[in-house]
Formats: C-alpha cells, sequence, structure tokens
C-alpha cells in the first residue's frame, strides 16, 4: 500500500505539472503560436479572469459558471486590446514585446489602485480523498481535465470551424485571405479574443487554488511563454502537448528525486536544451518527421 | 469594357513604381501585361486588387469606382487574385485552400467543387493533401482554381508559368482559354512565357519603367527583335 501510494503520488505530481503547463498555455498557444504576437500582458489577462471569477463567486454565481465569465470578460477585454493596440504591432516582434509589457504594468498597478493589493479568495471546491497515508485534492484532477478539453476545443476550433480554416489561412498570408474576401480585421480581433478568453478562464481556473492579487498574472506569464516556445509553432497544438508533457515529466522527476527548487531549474535547464537542439520547437521535429515517413511511404 | 484604369499612380512609400498608367479590358478578353523584370507589371496588379495604395488615378470595374475599396470588397465585386508566387495556404489542405475561395462576397456558403474539379481534375485527387506539399504546377492549378469557387467576372493571374513545368504550363494555358471560351471569363495576365503569351493572349500591353509604352498583337511576339526589345529573353 505504501509503494502505491508513493508511486501514485509521483503520478498525481505529474498530472498537476503537465495541467498547470497546458493551462497557463493554452491562451497563449493561440496568441504567440499561431499569431506570433509576444503578449507579455497575457499574465494580466489571466489576472483579470480570476478576478471576474472571484467578484462573481462572491455575488452568489457558482464557480463553474463565474469562471465562463472570466473567459466572457477576458475575451473582450482582449478584443478591445487588439483593436485598439495590439493591431498596430504585428509582425513587430520587439516593438510589440515592449507595447505589451506596458499594457501589462498598466492593468496590475491600475487594478492594485482600484482593488487594493488583495481580494478575498474563493475557497478550492471538491475537497480531498485519501491513498494511504496521504491525502490529495480533487480539484488539481479537474485542473488537468479541463486543461486537456481547452487544448481539445481550440484544436477543434481551429480544425473543424469555417472559422478556424480563415483564421490559419490569415495568420499564413493575411493579404491574400483578404483577397479572398476575408475581412482580416475581424479574424485578428476574434483569435485574439478568443486567446484571451482561454487566459480569462484559466485564470479563473487558478484563482481557486491561488491567492488573488493584481501581480496574479507573474506566476504564469513565464511559464506559459516557456512551455509555447518549447513546443514551436510547426504545429501549435501538437507542439504544446509534447512541451507540457516532457517539460511537466523532467519537473516531476527532478522534484522527487532532488527537491522542488532543483526541479524547476531542471526544468527551465530542460526547455533550454531542447531549443538548443531543435530551435524551433519540439512540433517543428514532428512535423518533419511525419513528412519524412510520408515520403518513404509514397515510394 | 470590365476594367478601365486612367492615369493610375502607386508604388512603395515615396517611390513611384506605376506611373500614370491608363489600360482598358474589354468582356471576355484575354490581355497579356509584358515587360522586362522590376517595370511595374506586379506592382500595377497590386494595386488592382488593392494590396497597394494608389497615390492618384481612378480604378473603375464597370462603372464602380473601386480605387478606394479593399482587397475583400473587390473580390466581392468580381476580381479574382492570382498573385505572383501563388499565394496558397501551405498549411492548410488542398480542399479548405477551396474553401478560402467560399469567403468572397462576404457570408461564406458552402459551393460544389465540381465545377473546379473539372476542369482541375489533380485537385480532386489531392484534396486532403497539404497544400505546401503539392508541385509547383499543382498549386498553380489550385491557385486558379480557388478563385474560380468565388465566381469572378475577372481573373488577374500573376505570372502562372513561374517554377512550373513545360507539360503543365500548356496545359494552364489551355484552362485559361477555356474560362474564357466556356465560362465567358475576363483574364488579365502577367506573363514572360513566350509560349504561354501565344496560346492565350488576344493581344499584349506592353509595360516599361511603371508606364504602358505600347500595344502589340500577340502574333508579332514571334519576331525575334520584337521579344527581345520588350520581353527579359
Amino acid at each position: 500500500m505504501e509503494t502505491f501510494a508513493a508511486v501514485f503520488d509521483v503520478i498525481y505530481q505529474l498530472f498537476d505539472n503537465i495541467g498547470f503547463l497546458i493551462l497557463a498555455a493554452s491562451g497563449l498557444v493561440i496568441i504567440f503560436g499561431m499569431m506570433g504576437v509576444i503578449n507579455m500582458a497575457h499574465g494580466e489577462l489571466m489576472m483579470i479572469g480570476a478576478y471576474i471569477t472571484a467578484f462573481s463567486y462572491h455575488a452568489g454565481i457558482p464557480a463553474p459558471i463565474a469562471i465562463i465569465f472570466a473567459g466572457i470578460g477576458a475575451g473582450l477585454v482582449g478584443m478591445i486590446l487588439e483593436r485598439l493596440v495590439i493591431r498596430h504591432f504585428y509582425k513587430q516582434l520587439l516593438s510589440s514585446l515592449v507595447v505589451t509589457w506596458g499594457l501589462s504594468l498598466l492593468l496590475s498597478q491600475g487594478f492594485l489602485i482600484i482593488f487594493g493589493p488583495s481580494i478575498l479568495n474563493v475557497p478550492t471546491p471538491f475537497g480531498n480523498f485519501p491513498i494511504g497515508e496521504q491525502t490529495f485534492g480533487i480539484y488539481r484532477l479537474v485542473l488537468f481535465a479541463v486543461a486537456i478539453a481547452m487544448v481539445a476545443s481550440v484544436w477543434a476550433i481551429f480544425t473543424y470551424t469555417k472559422f478556424g480554416t480563415r483564421a490559419r489561412a490569415t495568420m499564413e498570408d493575411p493579404d491574400m485571405a483578404n483577397a479572398l474576401g476575408v475581412n482580416t480585421g475581424n479574424i485578428y480581433a476574434l483569435t485574439f479574443g478568443l486567446g484571451c478568453a482561454m487566459g480569462g478562464i484559466a485564470g479563473g481556473m487558478f484563482a481557486l487554488t491561488a491567492t488573488i492579487s493584481p501581480f496574479f498574472g507573474i506566476n504564469y506569464t513565464p511559464l506559459a511563454f516557456i512551455t509555447v516556445v518549447t513546443g514551436g509553432s510547426a504545429n501549435a497544438i501538437s507542439g504544446l502537448i509534447s512541451s507540457a508533457l516532457s517539460l511537466a515529466g523532467i519537473q516531476t522527476g527532478i522534484n522527487n528525486l532532488v527537491n522542488v527548487y532543483i526541479g524547476y531549474v531542471a526544468m527551465i535547464g530542460a526547455a533550454f536544451v531542447i531549443l538548443l537542439i531543435l530551435p524551433k520547437g519540439i512540433s517543428e521535429y514532428i512535423e518533419r518527421r511525419k513528412i519524412r515517413v510520408r515520403k518513404v511511404t509514397n515510394k | 469594357m470590365v476594367l478601365k484604369v486612367n492615369h493610375l499612380s502607386s508604388g512603395y512609400g515615396n517611390v513611384k513604381i506605376v506611373n500614370d498608367v491608363s489600360l482598358e479590358v474589354n468582356t471576355k478578353e484575354i490581355i497579356a501585361l509584358i515587360g522586362r523584370n522590376g517595370v511595374g507589371k506586379t506592382t500595377l496588379m497590386k494595386s488592382l486588387i488593392g494590396h497597394i495604395k494608389s497615390s492618384s488615378g481612378k480604378i473603375y470595374l464597370h462603372d464602380i469606382d473601386i480605387t478606394k475599396l479593399s482587397p475583400a470588397k473587390r473580390a466581392a465585386l468580381g476580381i479574382g487574385y492570382v498573385p505572383q508566387g501563388r499565394g496558397i495556404f501551405t498549411r492548410l489542405s488542398v480542399l479548405d485552400n477551396l474553401r478560402m475561395g467560399e469567403n468572397v462576397g462576404g457570408n461564406p456558403r458552402s459551393t460544389n467543387f465540381e465545377r473546379v474539379f473539372q476542369f482541375f481534375p489533380i485537385l480532386k485527387e489531392r484534396g486532403s493533401q497539404k497544400a505546401g506539399s503539392l508541385s509547383g504546377g499543382e498549386q498553380q492549378q489550385l491557385s486558379i482554381g480557388r478563385v474560380l469557387v468565388g465566381n469572378p467576372e475577372l481573373i488577374l493571374l500573376d505570372e502562372p508559368s513561374e517554377g512550373v513545368q513545360p507539360n503543365i504550363v500548356q496545359t494552364i494555358g489551355e484552362i485559361i482559354r477555356r474560362l474564357r471560351d466556356e465560362e465567358g471569363l475576363t483574364v488579365l495576365i502577367v506573363e514572360q512565357n513566350l509560349d504561354l503569351i501565344g496560346a492565350v493572349a488576344d493581344h499584349c500591353v506592353v509595360m516599361d519603367k511603371g508606364s504602358i509604352v505600347t500595344q502589340l498583337a500577340t502574333k508579332d511576339l514571334n519576331n525575334p527583335d520584337v521579344a527581345r526589345k520588350y520581353l527579359a529573353i
């Protein structure tokens, strides 16, 4: 029983870490992975989601609906930011970095002034279950499930809907899409808004586990970027999954062998090594392999 | 008259590349726009679809002034644009590329692609393949097939022979003629390939240094001196 509990503990941590990375990166995978915008304010959109969730929850709205509100709210804020600011900086990596960094400061300081340094937290639902001597939170497993569901829905939206086809075409060649009748401005705003809505939902989900403050986002932005960049943009979704799996795997392993701190360092080290070997990310390697396999089977 | 260009000038920033061009294309005509490299043919095509703003002059489609309209609106009015380099979406499947043609005119509707497959049977075979994995000739056919989905009246074709093997160039030439003869389309084609020009063009308009300098009958290009003078050969 004790061995089982120890093994379960590691698997539980692994799921927790994978879920954390995927959830934190699920909106950014659209905004940076597909659109190529370095959005330093992504964590602040998550923070907005966390605030909406907390306020709605304390107003008596059930947590799941509060989290959906968070998605809608962050999505709307994202679309407004896109139309007012972001759209002027497409294809300008450095400018978009500086501008979105500014936005992130503006949002977090603005929330600090308006709402103060912290607000009432939201309790974590579902309670615990015991295995052997240890107890495990059920909500962490819910986080994992939601993370998987979010990636699956992003994939389905971009693969199967007309909007998805138009969005992928617009990201690849906006001029050509426009010449085929697509209102590319709308597509950009909607795609950016969708990424922010995903961030808002993730923020709302994390709001139930963390302290909510104006600087909530800082916990997520760096890890979201590391995950998305390691995944690469050749195929943003398979990249996100493979990078979350490998980074969380290394983090969990080292975590248990050494300690939590070294686990973090090892994860960032792993991202560094992966990008040294595969500068365009893991997904570029996967796509290359697929093409090679297809060529071989065609012969 | 389908297209009328009046004293059009355009370029990048302060650099004027197209200079005071006037041009008329009549219904069901196939006009070849020829000239050496860098004389402004592609810039003129981009100005006609609206990727480059015109600094002065007017563009009319029938009697509608389209000079200030966005590319999407020009497409909705019946201009199909097949750019240099083909402009296919390499990461989308062949069918998804064709579906992009359905966006013309606002509300996307489902079309049956049989009409396109009738001209380009290879696209049916390749339907689910990533467009980036097609050969140059197949991509060119996809690019033309894609604008056909949107039912254009006028097609702007920018160097369809570029990077395409000779037997496919011949096929594309035959299809361009069929599009005019069977579907009543009007075509303005930028081309350097003498065989293709000879096979499709009713007459040729010659550009040099951003302006239109003369018009030629297609058969005049059989004269090597004329061809050498006006083309990059």
